[in-house]
Parts: C-alpha cells; sequence; structure tokens
C-alpha cells in the first residue's frame, strides 16, 4: 500500500512537472491518477453520472488552467478535492434552482441496490457540513487531517462534523437500518 | 467511568477509533445499560453500513466522455493505452 502511495506521489511530481514546462498532454496522466476518485467524490455529492462527469471534467480544467502554479508538494490532492467541492457545490445550486433529479437506478442485486439508493438519498439530504466530512473520511477512506484541509477547517471541528454526521445519516436511514441488521 | 463518559465515548466506538481496553470496558458498561448499548450498536452499523456502501463505478463510457470533454476544451491530453474500437471485448488474434 506504501509502495502504491510512493508511485502515486512520483507519477504527480512527474506530470506535474511537465504541466509547469507547458506540457499539457501531462494532463491524461493526471487525469488517469486521480479520475476516478475525483468521479466518486462527485458522484457522492451530487448523486447523478452526468453531473458528476462534469465536475471531474471541470476540475481537470482548472487544474491545466493552474498548472503554472501547482507544485508537487503533497498537497496538490487536496487541492484536486476542494476544486471539485466547490465545483459541486455550485452545481447544487443550480439542482436546487431546477430541481433536477438524481439518478434512480444503479446497477447491483435488488437489495443492494435498494441499500445504495437508500444510502445515497440519505446522504444527499444531509447538510453539506455533515455530508462532506462523511464522504471524504467514509466512503473515501482519506484521513481526518487531510479531509479537515480539503474543507479548510480543523480536524476537532471535521470530526465534531463527522459524528454529528454519522448520527444524522443513521437518523434519516431509521426503518432501512433494522430491516439489514 | 460515568454515565455520560461512556455516552461520549460511542461515536469513537463507531468509527473504531476506540483502544481495545477502552472499547471492552464499554461494551461492559452497554451490557448494564440498554440505552447506551442501543445507541452502540445502531450507531456502530450505520458507519459500518456507509464504509462498505458499493463504490460508484468509474465506467469506462465514464472515463471517455470526461476525456472527449477536455479534448472538447481544446486539451490534448493523452491517456495511457488507446481503446480498441468496440470497448467490451478484445478479440483473440487467430493463428
Amino acid at each position: 500500500m506504501s509502495g502504491e502511495i510512493q508511485n502515486d506521489s512520483l507519477a504527480e511530481k512527474k506530470w506535474l512537472n511537465a504541466l509547469a514546462n507547458g506540457d499539457a498532454t501531462a494532463l491524461g496522466g493526471l487525469y488517469e491518477l486521480y479520475g476516478e476518485r475525483i468521479f466518486r467524490y462527485a458522484y457522492r455529492m451530487l448523486g447523478n453520472r452526468s453531473d458528476a462527469e462534469d465536475a471531474t471534467a471541470e476540475t481537470f480544467l482548472r487544474v491545466l488552467r493552474r498548472s503554472g502554479e501547482l507544485r508537487a508538494d503533497g498537497a496538490f490532492r487536496t487541492w484536486l478535492f476542494r476544486i471539485t467541492r466547490n465545483l459541486c457545490i455550485d452545481k447544487m445550486r443550480q439542482h436546487k434552482l431546477l430541481d433536477l433529479p438524481g439518478d434512480a437506478t444503479v446497477s447491483g442485486g435488488e437489495d443492494r441496490t435498494t441499500l445504495r439508493v437508500t444510502i445515497q438519498q440519505a446522504l444527499s439530504e444531509l447538510p453539506i457540513e455533515y455530508r462532506d466530512p462523511l464522504i471524504l473520511c467514509d466512503l473515501e477512506d482519506i484521513s481526518a487531517k487531510e479531509a479537515a484541509e480539503v474543507l479548510k477547517i480543523s480536524v476537532p471541528a471535521l470530526k465534531s462534523r463527522l459524528y454529528r454526521g454519522r448520527r444524522a445519516l443513521r437518523d434519516k436511514l431509521g426503518g432501512s437500518l433494522e430491516k439489514v441488521q | 467511568m460515568s454515565h455520560e463518559t461512556y455516552r461520549k465515548l460511542v461515536d469513537l466506538y463507531a468509527g473504531d477509533e476506540l483502544p481495545t481496553e477502552l472499547k471492552e470496558e464499554l461494551e461492559l458498561a452497554a451490557t448494564r445499560d440498554p440505552d447506551l448499548r442501543a445507541d452502540m450498536t445502531s450507531l456502530k452499523h450505520t458507519v459500518d453500513l456507509v464504509k462498505q456502501h458499493d463504490p460508484v463505478s468509474f465506467t469506462e463510457e465514464s472515463f471517455q466522455r470526461i476525456l472527449m470533454k477536455l479534448y472538447t476544451h481544446g486539451v490534448p491530453a493523452e491517456t495511457r493505452a488507446p481503446l480498441d474500437p468496440h470497448w467490451q471485448y478484445r478479440l483473440p488474434l487467430s493463428g
């Protein structure tokens, strides 16, 4: 696992340096490295594939626009998640105005699908300050320290929101939780 | 340890953040307190459920659509392996 992280960080450094030197094709390398995580994060924030694809593409376009300022100092991934988060919040505001629905179905067995939809629905109903830490820490398995950096809050504040979010999610899941116990 | 302190430890218990000794002490306390036990069980179950929540699938179609969006903005992003014209199957060479 640590070898994987080291390889990722070496690859990140290589692509960022190439971008900084004006090689726009290096964006493809960064997209291969982080595209999936960014897409998953956006999907969980937004609840539908189409918007998540838009947010992911826009995130990488911003990487290109800021390529001269980016440094491979370990903060790039945090910055990437923060950009995606801001784009997702913008999209959520648009959805609030337009009242667009999320994806109704996801692949999998019927029970699992129902559970996934129920969890996704419950997540999407949580206030953003609770949803963010839950997605980053419990779903994306990002450390509390890094999640706090993405959200620009302290670690104790992050944990407080995470704990409250878990309790709020439990309350929302209510009956569904009993069924799968 | 007081009842109130045990209550405060439930969040840490649910996230598997408690050291073993404290976890065992809390579980013992829960055998004497049904409310505490219910709180611990349901919260832990919620966290486990969320952590096991199936990952969102990043399909080949999504990968390509995002890449296309980058291309349409004039980004010459290249990925490591070009796709077969038919994504699903790589046909074996005969011979």
